[in-house]
């Protein structure tokens, strides 16, 4: 036993190691695809189902959509530029040098009016059929070419609803999964889909291999890419991580300005936060700008409104609200509280490290005011219906990919309370609902944006919600990689440009 | 023997059928509504009562249960509300890597921990003994979430040996394997030091020394054999564990098993693929349980006797 426990034990210690090496050899062979490393897989490739953030984005790589949007969120053609013949009836006609389906047929005008059809199916279950069931009465074909859609309502913004990727007639009929099997007329087409942390599409125009690897831990994420497992990944990383790859040889990192608006929202029904000089004590209680210089580490830009400026519908001019702790403690003074006598409030946010941080800044931030904030962390589902069945004072949330000013009737709207919408802080204002309706109703996208630009201006007044700020986009990849274009709102569009050198 | 055998097996359907049960009526506790999952925020109400009637929500929880229990006796779990993938196939997918990750980190604490165990027992209150307990206190004071990382920087950044994570071959399975087994090893050696130490002062060792045995036959034959009970309970009960899912290491190391698909299912509210994953599990420490308890039985025959009387 001696020799076991002594000379034997050691032989071990350095066995370990050599059959380490050996191991090496067993990994798996590189196949040359460039990696992107994804904190969350896509929950499916069917994009008349898809609402996930990654499905959507990817998707966008494998299907082509009637229309697109441009740098200012404006509907331009994709697929088909358009015609309003009235303003109940639009006219698309897909453009002659389209890709066909990956399956080599060529897409028609019959496989758009199937994709709709399907969507506007209430048997069908599709996520995406509100908007489009409210608005569209029937759509009807010319030849191959041209799809003529009917509306119930006349709608500026129809365009701009139909965003959505074009599937084959047959295939939809014959109940083809395309969750998992998806067949679309995109730049890149499926590969394989070995599991649920792999997902390799090809390039159709090169057969570049392109594999998404998801990888939850942002930590082991960093790691993998300093190693050359990955090469290339997009956001969700905490900023410490960015700057310390900034540090490292072989590693870029790019920046793009996001759309992505972050915001804190109040419940109007309470008995505090449901008061005006309350509101406007916190709004001036938070240093924006402290925040994201130093823990955003400066990858983000104030927001007044939740269009970005330079959305067609933004204001560029919208005054901001001003870090003015003297302002905060001089509201909240005749209301009775101070640092001696706080204010009390509840504050939740999801159990995400990095929100729960930012949070725990705002919370200093108001204690300074004389506002006590108890900070509670849930899972993202309990958080989220916590939400939406009202269960706060204050919350912290960031809309994603808003591209349509009617977001506004669906989250500030009195009718829009959950679960008719995501009025969440229970905000009823009847000039809010007229400015809403009288620019839905309006007949030029001029006065629509004049008048949306007018509810942003009166939203910032009564402060249903404090404006954050945007969330830049951060593109990190390795040195060989080439030819990647960050986009406003985050999606991967960049990768059909991608290459190797 | 046979009637120790059916009364725990008798008493395994009774746990699981009481775990299904438990499984269904919490899952339906549990704040948040499926259709609404399914639909989104913005649904009408209409398109959310036809999807209910759909999915049989509308119906009386009781005939819901009934369902239920009809499908698990046709291994239908349903589908995904999010992906639209039946269950079974979800999980026929991740089975595979955890039992593999488990067997590895099983693997791992046996062979670290016996002879660390053996190790600190027979040369006790030494700087051997001492070295030993303090990798058993190492290993269980260290959450996997750190080791994992450490393991990372150590093996695949540093010396560049080993992938970071993913399962792409055996080498990938090396750091997740370490990560789990380290743990499990420290308890396991902690176990069988205080379990020797307890047999060797018995009698029947003394008359083993007595008759002239060596000290490793000793230990081998007589010590080990004795002490092994109470380790083979924690082995099935950690085993239990191993394979429920290590979410832990299987998140930090992108592990395609039962665990991350269990978390992210939670994540996304994804009720059908939970209530799988959480029956799943519970039935997997059933089996190993039930498994311990025979194995017990084998190794010691005054239990089924006992069981018996």
């Amino acid at each position: 036993m001696q020799r076991l426990t002594g000379k034997r034990f050691f032989a071990l210690i350095l066995l370990l190691p050599l059959s380490l090496l050996l191991l090496v050899s067993c990994a798996a062979p590189d196949n040359g695809a460039l990696r992107f490393g994804l904190s969350k897989m896509p929950v499916t490739l069917d994009p008349r189902f898809a609402t996930d953030a990654t499905s959507s984005r990817i998707n966008r790589l494998l299907y082509q959509r009637l229309v697109d949007f441009d740098v200012a969120s404006m509907p331009t053609p994709s697929l088909a530029s358009w015609q309003k013949i009235t303003p109940l009836h639009y006219r698309f006609t897909l453009v002659p040098e389209r890709a066909p389906f990956s399956s080599g047929e060529l897409l028609t005008s019959a496989d758009v009016k199937a994709t709709y059809a399907f969507i506007l199916d209430a048997a069908n279950a599709s996520p995406h059929r509100l908007s489009l069931a409210r608005t569209i009465e029937r759509i009807e074909t010319r030849g191959d070419e041209v799809i003529e859609f009917f509306l119930k309502e006349a709608d500026l913004l129809f365009p701009g609803r139909l965003g959505i990727g074009i599937l084959p007639k047959q295939l939809i009929e014959s109940g083809h999964a395309f969750n998992r099997a998806p067949v679309g007329s995109g730049a890149y087409q499926l590969d394989a889909w070995p599991d649920d942390t792999h997902l390799r599409l090809k390039r159709r125009s090169d057969d570049l291999l392109l594999e998404f690897v998801e990888v939850t831990d942002p930590t082991v994420r960093v790691l993998k890419l300093m190693r050359g497992e990955i090469d290339m990944m997009q956001n969700d990383l905490p900023p410490e991580l960015i700057r310390y790859l900034q540090q490292e040889p072989g590693v870029k990192i790019s920046r793009g300005a996001g759309s992505n608006f972050a915001y804190l929202g109040f419940n109007m029904e309470d008995e505090f936060t449901g008061k005006y000089q309350i509101r406007q004590a916190i709004a001036h209680a938070l240093d924006r700008d402290s925040i994201i210089k130093y823990v955003l580490g400066e990858s983000a830009r104030p927001a007044n409104a939740l269009l970005p400026p330079d959305h067609w519908a933004g204001v560029p001019g919208l005054h901001q609200i001003s870090y003015d702790p003297g302002a905060a403690r001089a509201l909240l003074k005749p209301l009775g509280y101070s640092r001696d006598t706080p204010l009390h409030l509840t504050y939740k946010t999801s159990s995400d490290p990095f929100r729960l941080r930012l949070a725990t800044v705002m919370q200093q931030q108001l204690a300074e005011v004389g506002i006590k904030v108890e900070l509670k962390s849930y899972d993202w589902g309990t958080f989220y219906g916590d939400i939406k069945a009202g269960r706060f004072q204050m919350y912290s949330l960031m809309w994603v990919g808003i591209k349509l000013p009617d977001i506004f009737r669906y989250v500030f709207h009195s009718t829009a309370i959950p679960p008719e919408g995501a009025n969440r802080g229970r905000f009823v204002d009847a000039e809010t609902d007229r400015l809403i309706e009288t620019a839905e109703s309006a007949t030029s996208i001029e006065t629509q944006a004049q008048l949306y630009q007018q509810l942003q201006g009166h939203l910032l007044q009564q402060l249903p919600f404090v404006p954050l700020w945007y969330e830049d986009h951060v593109f990190i990849a390795r040195d060989h990689v080439a030819g990647y274009t960050i986009a406003r709102d985050g999606n991967y569009d960049g990768l059909l440009n991608v290459s190797k050198q | 023997m046979i009637n120790f055998l059916f009364s725990r097996l008798l008493s395994a359907l009774v746990v699981i059928f009481g775990v299904s049960c438990l499984v269904f009526f919490l899952i339906h506790l549990v704040p948040g509504d499926p259709v609404e999952v399914m639909l989104g925020e913005s649904s009408q109400p209409a398109d959310r009562e036809a999807l209910r009637a759909a999915l049989g929500l509308d119906q009386p929880i009781w005939v819901q249960l009934l369902n239920y229990f009809n499908g698990l006796l046709h291994l239908d779990l349903g589908e995904s509300l999010h992906s639209k993938r039946p269950i079974v196939e979800l999980l026929m997918e991740r089975i595979p890597a955890t039992a593999t990750l488990a067997a590895a980190g099983l693997l791992v604490a046996v062979v670290i921990a016996f002879p660390l165990g053996i190790m600190a027992a027979m040369k006790k209150d030494t700087a051997w003994d001492s070295g030993a307990m303090f990798f058993s206190l190492f290993g269980i004071s260290i959450p996997n979430f750190w080791m994992g990382p450490l393991l990372i920087l150590f093996f695949s950044l540093w010396l560049g040996w080993l992938p970071v994570s993913g399962q792409s071959g055996i080498a990938s399975l090396v750091l997740p394997a370490l990560t789990l087994g380290t743990a499990l090893a420290a308890i396991l050696a902690r176990m069988i030091r205080a379990t020797l130490l307890e047999v060797m002062s018995e009698d029947y060792m003394r008359t083993a020394r007595a008759k002239g045995l060596s000290e490793r036959a000793i230990i081998i034959n007589h010590g080990l054999k004795n002490a092994m009970l109470p380790v083979i309970t924690l082995l099935g009960l950690q085993l239990g564990a191993l394979l429920g899912g290590a979410m832990i290491t299987e998140i930090v190391f992108s592990w395609p098993g039962i665990g991350q698909l269990t978390i992210d299912a939670i994540n996304r509210r994804d009720y059908p693929v939970v209530q799988a994953c959480i029956l799943l599990i519970s039935l997997t420490y059933v089996v190993v349980n039930t498994l311990t308890d025979l194995v017990y039985a084998w190794m010691d025959p005054r239990i089924r006797l006992g069981e018996g009387q």
